[in-house]
């Protein structure tokens, strides 16, 4: 028995060793830099680039930028270090952001802004309590290393270059973002392009333009008379500030990148999470107004005209907080109408009409034509971001077992404002890069893994 | 203690895994087979004949009782191609366990016997927070099957044989991740846990031994579908935010999984009387198996249905291998087998990451005495490396699984007794 078990207990350890020899083992993926040079990556671009986030910047959406996730794959094949303008740990809430507290009866999102009432999170904000020439309020300056991502929140081409405005709007006192990473002596005088000029990166990402539609799109078409960067802006100036930026970042031509151009603002959550077929049937369902299947949703346009709203035209997401309420002296609720003369009508800036919807894809259409050249003429690869937000908002983006959308909350990509992306959306971003990038500079960088990264967080 | 009791109660024993035959069959029914490349068909060796051919059963000079068991150790490789870093399962061991005993007059034409065998199973638990969580973390599929058989020889020559194969245990637990995440970052989580119903199938064989030197055999085993009832199939959650909670109310969930059938050919060499040598061919109907679908009695993600593509095709696999007897007391054997995988490009799951693959097969037998024999059998299978990617799954329309690499290798060692008089 006891020499039984003594060559029982060899066959056992026998066993154990060719068990250890069975792990099999994959190589890992090959991460070659190929024909770029990721040592300084530089990212220029808006929101989308700053790492924004439903309704505001801080330090979690910095961190998750599509530009920090592109370095953190950029290192695995020779990147370098990669420096984020981020806020103070004791204010890292930075601007603030919407939290998502739950849903109503009737299935709404309750989004809440920082001090709005019944908002039960606190916020470490980054408010020096001081007004900008805007109206906005000032964030406490960076003052750290000169950061590798330059996104600023809000900018468009138009007020990237102070010489198209005539020198007349001074970005740096308008725009909380752009005023936290200059100087004080600066701020008046340094615009984006000469900030961009100090950058001298070895790779860079340009994606700007969006707000150059986008502001006017998300306003419902509203321009406001006090806000010289708040319209559609004007293929010309558009055309001499975008080539103006390239020749900046590009150095003449001689600095590799990506350039990517502006999405179609319709397949935004913000325009598409409420539609307007599910207003009109809010309205006749309800059994408060008198005859209210005879009811339906009445806007005015753009042109000043009232009318039933159709399919053809986008509700902003903020329209819905409006719709149904009461305005003091007329009987009926906001957006409910019988006729065009017997209605309380949604004002303008809660809706895209058709012809206001047309003007921004016919002007978007007509700014990608530009990136598109301008990409060409410094030999500068172009991420079609408008093509890939259509097939997505179309067909969505599984990866890992994971259905992506366009839709709103539930979707995963899009945050809580409707327009900037998650964590997740950001990562899915920034695999379409490398996916760019491989394809153009014989390289081989990694995908991320977009799960990873969060999406919207559920109460 | 009735039999069903008995067996329950060693369930945690009784499973296969996905890992030692194409898809989730396992065949692993009879030690000395298991050490000649898992070829039987053709030949007459022991009672393990009831699942190979029954036909073949009559022809078996001894009765006897043997029991079998293994030791299925799987490891594996995964790199996903979005996110890179290697993955490897829990590492867990499964044992698939047979049992027959056969009866029946000394020198009559006529034996009958009853078998219990583990012919489909899969037992996979993935590392924690790998790519591939949403679509799987951990799957248990066991299944029993218990076989009364009857076998009679025509002729001295020929023989035929038939059983009833009932489905007397099946279960199967299946856990993934929800992707859905609470404020404090937690990942939602779900576990199917059914049992399912008895079925009863067949399989029936024929066998011709025209000379000393040459045997043929022809065996069919019939589909049975493996049906979890909605109240025999559970449904939990875990970490489902608050607010979502309206959308994951299924308690219950019913789902059938087809367990296809075998056609089986094989030949018997016997050059010399010390000298055996088999090869066999089985032909699997991997075709009945479409996809995989769930009915859920409340929602699941906002949906009461679940429905995954598999379109398996049928597949084969060829097995050869020989035993020698070296002195009265020993034998020792040694076969190989190549499996082809019913799983299709771009069609591979977590649960069955299957892949064309290669087995290497030793063994030996070691006789005390007139009656009593040991059975050593140990097994080495190498599948091959498999990707995917995600632009085939897209096209594919088999997205809820995950684009990368997966390589297995399993190693199976196993041990019989049996009992001959």
């Amino acid at each position: 028995m006891n020499t039984l078990l003594k060559r029982s207990s060899a066959a056992l350890g026998l066993l154990g060793l060719a068990l250890t020899g069975c792990q099999p083992d994959l190589d890992a993926p090959q991460a070659d830099k190929g024909t770029a040079d990721f040592s300084n990556y530089v990212a220029i671009g808006n929101s989308l680039t700053a790492g924004y986030q439903s309704g505001g910047l801080f330090n979690e959406g910095i961190q998750n930028s599509y530009p920090s996730i592109l370095a953190k794959q950029f290192a695995k094949a020779g990147g370098g270090t990669f420096a984020q303008p981020l806020f103070a740990d004791n204010q890292k809430d930075g601007s603030g952001y919407l939290n998502f507290q739950g849903f109503t009866a009737t299935g709404s999102p309750i989004l809440l802004s920082p001090g709005q009432a019944g908002n039960t999170r606190t916020y470490q904000l980054a408010y020096t309590g001081q007004s900008l020439l805007s109206g906005e309020r000032q964030l406490v300056a960076y003052t750290g290393a000169q950061p590798n991502n330059l996104g600023i929140p809000g900018i468009s081409v138009l007020s990237s270059v102070s010489a198209l405005t005539g020198g007349l709007a001074p970005y740096g006192l308008l725009n909380p973002y752009l005023n936290r990473l200059l100087t004080t002596a600066e701020r008046p005088t340094v615009d984006y392009l000469t900030y961009i000029g100090r950058a001298t990166p070895s790779f860079f990402t340009c994606w700007l333009g969006s707000n150059d539609v986008l502001t006017y799109a998300t306003a419902g078409g509203v321009a406001s008379p006090t806000n010289p960067f708040s319209g559609l802006t004007d293929t010309t100036r558009f055309g001499q500030g975008y080539r103006a930026i390239v020749r900046t970042i590009t150095k003449n031509g001689t600095v590799k990148g990506v350039i990517a151009n502006i999405p179609n603002v319709a397949d935004v959550p913000y325009f598409t999470a409420v539609p307007v077929a599910t207003a009109i049937a809010g309205i006749k369902g309800n059994t408060a107004l008198p005859n209210a299947a005879q009811a339906s949703l009445y806007i005015r346009t753009g042109a000043g005209t009232v009318r039933e709203a159709t399919s053809n035209d986008l509700l902003t997401l903020t329209a819905s907080s409006v719709i149904g309420t009461t305005t003091t002296g007329v009987p009926l609720p906001v957006g409910v109408g019988y006729s065009a003369t017997q209605s309380n009508p949604l004002p303008s800036q809660y809706v895209l009409d058709a012809d206001e919807l047309a003007a921004v894809r016919t002007r978007t259409t007509e700014l990608n034509k530009i990136i598109a050249k301008t990409a060409r003429q410094y030999n500068v690869p172009l991420f079609d971001v408008n093509t890939f937000f259509t097939t997505i908002s179309k067909n969505g983006i599984a990866i890992n077992a994971t259905a992506n959308s366009t839709s709103f909350i539930s979707g995963n990509l899009f945050s809580l404002d409707g327009i900037h992306l998650t964590s997740r959306g950001y990562a899915v971003i920034a695999n379409e890069y490398i996916r760019v990038i491989n394809e153009n500079y014989k390289s081989s960088i990694p995908f991320a893994n977009p799960d990873e990264y969060q999406a919207v967080l559920f109460p | 203690m009735n039999l069903k009791y008995l067996l329950l109660a060693g369930s945690a024993l009784l499973t296969g895994t996905a890992a030692s035959a194409g898809g989730f069959q396992v065949t692993l029914a009879g030690q000395k087979n298991n050490g000649m490349g898992g070829v039987g068909v053709g030949l007459s060796l022991d009672q393990a004949a009831m699942f190979y051919n029954p036909g073949a059963l009559a022809m078996v000079r001894e009765r006897g009782v043997q029991v079998g068991i293994n030791a299925t150790m799987a490891r594996s490789a995964f790199r996903a191609e979005y996110g890179g870093t290697q993955r490897e399962l829990r590492n867990s061991t499964v044992t698939p366990f047979n049992l027959y005993a056969g009866f029946g007059p000394a020198e009559g034409k006529f034996r009958a016997g009853i078998a219990v065998y583990t012919p489909f199973g899969s037992k996979l638990q993935y590392a924690d927070g790998w790519e591939g969580r949403y679509s799987l973390t951990d799957i248990t599929l066991e299944s029993i099957f218990i076989q009364p058989t009857a076998s009679y020889a025509i002729t001295d020559k020929l023989s035929i044989g038939a059983g009833l194969v009932i489905l007397a245990y099946g279960a199967v637990n299946l856990q993934r991740d929800v992707p859905v995440q609470d404020q404090q970052g937690n990942t939602g989580h779900v576990e199917l846990d059914g049992k399912a119903d008895n079925k009863i199938g067949y399989n029936a064989g024929i066998y011709y031994k025209p000379s000393d030197k040459l045997s043929i055999g022809a065996s069919y085993r019939s589909q049975i579908d493996a049906h979890v009832k909605s109240s025999n199939g559970d449904v939990s959650f875990s970490n489902i935010p608050a607010s979502l909670s309206t959308r994951f109310t299924a308690k219950h969930f019913d789902v059938t999984l087809p367990l296809p059938a075998t056609a089986s050919l094989g030949i018997g060499v016997m050059p010399t009387e010390k000298l055996t040598i088999g090869l066999d061919a089985n032909y699997v109907f991997w075709s009945k198996y479409k996809a995989l679908n769930f009915t859920f009695d409340g929602q699941v993600g906002g949906a009461t249905t679940s429905n995954s593509r598999r379109e398996y095709k049928d597949a084969v696999t060829l097995r050869l291998g020989g035993q020698y007897q070296l002195t009265s007391g020993l034998t020792v054997r040694a076969g190989g087998a190549y499996d082809f995988s019913p799983v299709k490009d771009g069609f591979v799951t977590p649960e069955t990451p299957d892949a064309n693959r290669l087995g290497l097969t030793l063994g030996a037998s070691y006789k005390f005495g007139e009656h009593f024999g040991v059975d050593i059998s140990a097994q080495y299978q190498d599948l091959q490396k498999r990707s995917q990617t995600q632009d085939e799954l897209i096209a594919n329309g088999t997205t809820d699984r995950i684009a990368g690499t997966f390589k297995t290798k399993i190693v199976i060692p196993g041990i019989g007794l049996n009992y001959n008089f």
